[in-house]
């Protein structure tokens, strides 16, 4: 049945946006994070990809996640002599996370997200008012 | 799952087309399709709504045991939902057809 077929697209968006929000989590909480040794490499921000994939069973095209990746951009740098993680000259390099970016992400996930749970409310009602018809 | 009143009902139902010797289950459709009985979809889909409710309930079970994954749960529960309400609305209209039946003056 496609309405079916339509819900579990939706859950398949369901589980990408998840996935995003939890990617967003991690760069949210990890926005601190600097590397264990002198001048070492901190936490680097990572970004959730998705592509499209045909489900062969019902011919619909749902959403999967096609990967995690690591944001390349440069990391800022900060003086602090004394943190165990500063370089000779006392700079920290921290995280190339941005606050900011991260909480406009998670809004577009939220909204994302909610947008499948519409539909899939929207299917579900479609479908319980054609059983109706039978009653 | 209690199924009896409906497997009454088809009983009833298969005994009511025998005696009227309307059963004919080997008879083909107009496509040459090989006509399934009437009981037998509904076999099939009393069947279907049990394997929905299964598999909502180990659903259920994987997230309680900490391991399932929510949204599979919310899908699979609302599949079973749709399942067991088609099942019973057929149910309902075969009754009430068995009980049409039953009422007709012979």
């Amino acid at each position: 049945m496609d309405l079916k077929s339509s819900i579990d697209t939706s859950a398949s968006g369901l589980k990408a946006q998840s996935l995003r929000m939890r990617i967003i989590a991690e760069n949210i909480a990890n926005a601190d994070s600097v590397g264990r040794t002198p001048g070492g490499d901190p936490y680097r921000r990572k970004v959730a990809t998705f592509e499209s994939e045909i489900d062969r069973a019902s011919g619909a095209t749902r959403v999967k996640v096609a990967g995690v990746e690591n944001d390349q951009s440069a990391f800022t740098r900060m003086y602090k002599p004394g943190s165990p993680a500063a370089d000779a000259r006392g700079y920290v390099l921290t995280p190339n996370v941005n606050r900011l970016v991260e909480t406009a992400d998670m809004r577009a996930a939220q909204r994302s997200y909610e947008a499948n749970l519409n539909a899939i409310e929207a299917a579900r009602g479609l479908a319980g008012r054609t059983i109706d018809l039978l009653k | 799952m209690a199924i009896g009143p409906v497997g009454g009902a088809l009983a009833g139902l298969s005994a009511y087309q025998r005696a009227a010797g309307v059963g004919r289950p080997r008879e083909t459709g107009p496509a040459g399709v090989p006509a399934t009985d009437f009981a037998q979809h509904l076999g099939r889909l009393v069947t279907d709504t049990s394997g929905a409710l299964k598999s909502a309930e180990a659903a259920s079970a994987r997230q309680v045991a900490g391991k399932g994954d929510l949204i599979d749960v919310v899908t699979a529960i609302g599949a079973a939902e749709t399942a067991l309400d088609t099942m019973v609305a057929v149910r309902d209209r075969v009754i009430g057809a068995y009980s049409e039946i039953m009422r007709m003056q012979i």
